[in-house]
């Protein structure tokens, strides 16, 4: 599904140059769970920044189900995007001003998909990750493993190919984490890839393969299954 | 989608109170007084525009290229209307158009009211409808009298007036006129105006003047046929002007005359009525005219405040956008493209707007009472529903919310989403744009504040400035019409030279200053004089003139009872003796009209301001001629007891008068009438700067909290490491110190330039001094350190541990 090749990414301030991503080569297939580590500037955030098209690297090639896809303008990304890949983030990310339902509804607003079908895919999502009770609420009034689970299903309420996490569980405590653990592999074993950044080795385990970085390069690739 | 967007709006809106609290108070101000400017303007600009033939109407006027300097005059003479019909069949219709006064009695009731002496054609030149009779027939009667409905509702009640004879005295006798027909109340927007309609054959010695092509009396209006053209047809004048102004034209050459491109020294022209509301430079025109500047200064205040507005509006937006970062990132992480996120921003903005503009309504109907006073506007708010105000209105509307929404929604899209997702956008920086926009917003600022000290400083120089005759303790009354202007001085006289307030009695035919009967008159005359003609501002006047006015003789004698020769004789100013050769003029002779006993100079008296400051003093000449009649009383009283002099003066004036009001007005009342317009600028000034500054404050009260909460963590780290308070107020306000500073160096040249050419309609006026620039720069920036400084102050003393974890 996602194929890069020798990835390029260099951050440029006036006099100094940093490189996050030094000719990175990754492979993920169709249906895989891989979880990247490695210490705070290794280029993991980069990595997952450029696999989800919010950032274009500066050198080397990216291939999306066997569409080049490094130098796609900010329209044609921002398409790819909205069909293919569902992002969660560890500050969850939920709009405030947006109640339970509508953070989960508006990617589907943006698919374009009308009033009637959206509210009965929203309505089986928010089921599915059991805070249809709290559909009115707003995220503020939620505890964090609640938000992390409206915003796990916004990430999946347009059926995407892909999941993108960035420490899902890194605001959390244990066992709030562990149930958003649960709910991504539940995610993965009906098909979803997923590829999540993660600091912690009892989240990585959850994984099929862990690929850990270092310098803006892959160090080693353990395989848990 | 749409509902989302608004959805959205609606919560930010709610969100952020303060914020948007602060965005909807400055708009909302500024909508109001835009509508209420806009309105008055478009008010102005339509002056006239009710005669359905505008295009074809024109007044006539001529030209007078003397070596002293252009001369427009709207005086014509009577044998030039028929004149004028006969020889050029383009013209249409003609008519003259005379001013008066007459008391009209009917049954036991009389009034005063303002008469026009008119040609037949008069109403089929202009728009003024009848509710009753024929436009083509009510005049043909030399007796018929066309009134309007609101005198035939003063006078005839309920009953029908066409028909009635009323009881007319317009020039000392009593005539009867038969009203033949009722022209609808015009609206408020007219030049012209009048009660009553009559044939200008009745015109005060019209008979002697019939045949006279030198002496000018009343206006000329035209309508040419349809598609004649103005200028081709002026070409045509010239020879018939040669040919009937033969004499006006040697007299022009012989005394040096500077002649125009095609080479001629007198021309007769035509103005185009729409032009008549706003043109100047004529002498005699009718309408009460108004000056492009004020216009100008209407609309530029209104843009001003609009743009003033639309930039805290602008800036506010972008330092709030940059807030919302986050929830920019992740829409755009979501999927949202360029336009929908420009639409959201948009539909914000344009709910905000609407808040604004339902607020501006509301304000605008609040102060509308308040407006129409001190402005004299008549403008109503029913005039925004016109389709042209509402399309005008919703098309600013429109602009205002597309350059204001989307402006900082493409800021925002300039950054990469992962950027604003994280937050790492610098918001603490200040923008290029927004200190050009905050520098543009206090230039107009500070523009407006010169332009308020400089027109402020030219009102008190003319309130103050000595005149040459005692302003406070002479009272002018208007004497009416009841009886001879002559007799009525004399039965004041008789009753009122007894009494302990009075000092001097007197009279003349022109007021001085404008009086409460709003009616200013000027008779000049020309004459020849060793080889040259002299032309003198000509005055008729009573008596104890100079007594009544505490005016300085310089040499020779007052006129005197004692003299029977007096109304033979003159009294002159300065600069009439320097036109007469400046020595010795005591005793000469000088021959006003043919055919008449030559005027002897009596008296010099020393030059002073009989009109405007706006106008140089010319020569005058008063005389105690009988041709023209006294019309204005003037009673100078004791300087005790002011307001009770008054009083009695109103009492003895009752028995003397008892069917004539009472118009009486100290002279310093009426000149102070005489600078309306100029009073009227100044508050516009006062009213625009202040309103204009308030806002540019909200606005840069809200970009400094905006400022501090960024650089609360700056802060914070500057006191730990030792700072103290005063250093982080100079610090955190020295960025806008310096914007305000920059803003009152730009407006300096601007403001010197629009001011000087102001001052320069006036013939005595200030100099524009140093000090007005800095006082106005102190005043801005006082404002903008008492704004800035209070927001420094509270975050410098915020304790920085506080500060600090917050970060």
């Amino acid at each position: 599904m996602i194929k890069i090749t020798e990835l390029e990414k260099i951050y440029r301030t006036e006099d100094i140059e940093t490189s996050a991503l030094n000719k990175l080569s990754i492979e993920v297939k169709e249906g895989e769970f891989v979880a990247v580590m490695g210490p705070s500037g290794c280029g993991k955030s980069t990595l997952l920044n450029i696999l989800g098209l919010l950032d274009d690297p500066d050198g080397g090639s990216f291939m999306f189900n066997g569409i080049e896809v490094a130098h796609f303008n900010e329209r044609k990304r921002a398409d790819l995007r909205k069909r293919n890949i569902g992002f969660v983030f560890q500050s969850f990310n939920l709009i405030d001003e947006l109640t339970v339902f509508e953070n989960v509804e508006l990617p589907l607003i943006y698919l374009g998909v009308d009033s009637a079908e959206r509210k009965k895919r929203v309505e089986v999502v928010l089921d599915k990750m059991q805070i249809m009770h709290r559909r009115n609420h707003f995220p503020q009034q939620l505890s964090g493993g609640q938000q992390q689970r409206v915003a796990v299903a916004r990430a999946v309420v347009n059926n995407p190919k892909l999941i993108l996490a960035d420490e899902p569980t890194g605001n959390l405590d244990s066992s709030n984490g562990n149930e958003v653990m649960q709910l991504l592999t539940e995610l993965n074993e009906q098909g979803t890839t997923i590829v999540m950044v993660t600091h912690s080795e009892h989240d990585a385990r959850y994984s099929h393969r862990i690929i850990r970085m270092l310098d803006g390069q892959t160090v080693t690739e353990n395989l848990l299954v | 989608m749409f509902k989302n967007n608004l959805k959205v709006a609606w919560r930010n809106l709610l969100k952020g109170k303060v914020f948007n609290l602060i965005n909807i108070a400055g708009l909302s101000v500024a909508v109001a007084c835009c509508i209420l400017l806009f309105l008055t303007v478009d008010y102005e600009f339509s002056y006239d525009h009710f005669h359905q033939d505008l295009k074809d109407i024109y007044q006539v006027y001529t030209t007078e290229n003397r070596s002293s300097g252009i001369e427009k005059n709207t005086s014509m003479p009577e044998p030039l209307a028929p004149a004028l019909k006969a020889a050029y069949p383009a013209i249409k219709f003609v008519s003259r158009y005379g001013n008066g006064q007459a008391a009209v009695r009917y049954k036991d009731k009389q009034t005063n009211y303002g008469i026009k002496f008119i040609d037949p054609d008069f109403l089929q030149i202009f728009t003024f409808p009848l509710a009753k009779g024929n436009i083509k027939t009510a005049l043909q009667d030399l007796h018929g009298l066309v009134i309007t409905e609101n005198v035939a509702h003063a006078v005839f009640n309920q009953e029908n007036p066409v028909g009635k004879t009323l009881e007319l005295n317009f020039n000392g006798e009593l005539q009867n006129f038969t009203v033949s027909g009722v022209a609808k109340d015009f609206p408020d927007n007219s030049s012209l105006g009048f009660d009553m309609l009559m044939r200008f054959e009745n015109f005060p010695n019209y008979e002697q003047k019939m045949d006279r092509w030198n002496a000018g009396n009343h206006s000329l209006f035209v309508r040419l046929q349809p598609g004649i053209d103005q200028a081709s047809l002026e070409k045509q004048f010239i020879p018939f002007t040669s040919q009937h102004f033969t004499e006006s034209i040697n007299t022009i050459k012989r005394d040096g005359s500077i002649p125009d491109a095609s080479g001629n020294v007198f021309t007769l022209n035509l103005l185009p009525f729409a032009q008549n509301h706003f043109a100047a430079n004529f002498f005699g025109l009718e309408g009460n005219q108004v000056s492009k500047v004020y216009i100008i200064a209407l609309m530029a205040i209104g843009i001003f405040i609009l743009l003033i507005a639309s930039i805290n509006f602008i800036n506010l937006n972008v330092a709030r956008a940059f807030t919302r970062a986050r929830e920019v990132g992740v829409r755009k992480t979501l999927g949202a493209g360029q336009w929908t996120l420009i639409i959201q921003f948009w539909t914000e903005t344009v709910l905000v707007c609407l808040v604004a503009l339902v607020a501006g309504l509301l304000i605008s109907s609040l102060i509308l009472p308040g407006f129409r006073t001190n402005f004299r506007s008549p403008v109503t708010l029913g005039l925004l529903l016109q389709p042209a105000h509402l399309s005008a209105f919703f098309t600013i509307f429109f602009l205002v919310t597309i350059v204001a929404g989307f402006y900082p929604a493409w800021l925002m899209l300039r950054y990469k989403t992962v950027q604003v997702l994280k937050g790492t956008v610098n918001t603490a920086k200040p923008g290029k744009v927004r200190n050009v926009l905050l520098v543009t917003q206090f230039t107009l600022s500070t523009l407006l504040i010169i332009c308020t000290l400089i027109t402020w400083q030219q009102m008190r120089y003319m309130q103050n400035k000595p005149l040459g005759y005692n302003r406070t303790e002479v009272i002018s009354v208007p004497l009416g019409r009841e009886m001879k202007g002559s007799k009525a001085m004399q039965l004041l006289r008789d009753k009122l030279q007894s009494r302990s307030e009075i000092v001097a009695i007197s009279g003349s035919a022109n007021n001085l200053g404008l009086g409460t009967d709003g009616s200013t008159s000027t008779h000049i005359v020309g004459f020849n004089y060793n080889g040259r003609e002299i032309r003198t501002n000509w005055q008729r006047v009573d008596y104890d003139y100079l007594k009544t006015l505490d005016m300085k003789l310089l040499e020779g004698r007052v006129f005197s009872r004692s003299f029977s020769t007096d109304s033979n004789s003159i009294i002159i100013n300065e600069q009439m003796a320097k036109q007469l050769g400046g020595k010795n003029l005591i005793g000469k002779f000088v021959t006003i009209y043919d055919g008449y006993p030559k005027m002897q100079v009596i008296g010099i008296i020393r030059d002073f301001n009989f009109r405007s400051l706006r106008d140089e003093i010319e020569p005058l000449s008063l005389n105690m001629e009988n041709k023209s009649d006294i019309s204005y009383a003037f009673i100078r009283v004791k300087p005790v007891n002011l307001l009770s002099s008054y009083d009695n003066l109103k009492k003895q004036w009752h028995q003397i008068f008892p069917n004539t009001e009472f118009n009486g007005s100290w002279l310093n009342e009426n000149t102070e009438r005489q600078y309306r317009s100029e009073k009227r600028l100044s508050n516009i000034f006062i009213s625009g700067a202040t309103i204009a500054i308030l806002i540019s404050c909200i606005g840069l009260l809200a970009m400094a909290m905006m400022t501090m909460v960024q650089r609360t963590k700056e802060v914070g780290i500057r006191k730990v490491l030792g700072s103290s308070v005063m250093q982080i107020v100079v610090l955190l306000s020295q960025d806008f110190i310096k914007l305000v500073l920059l803003a009152s160096v730009l407006a300096f040249p601007v403001a010197w330039l629009i001011m000087n050419k102001w001052l320069q309609s006036f013939a005595y006026r200030i100099e524009i001094s140093w000090w007005i620039f800095g006082l106005a720069t102190m005043i801005a920036l006082v404002i903008a350190v008492a704004t800035v400084s209070f927001q420094a102050v509270k975050a410098a003393l915020a304790n920085p541990v506080k500060s600090l974890r917050s970060e």
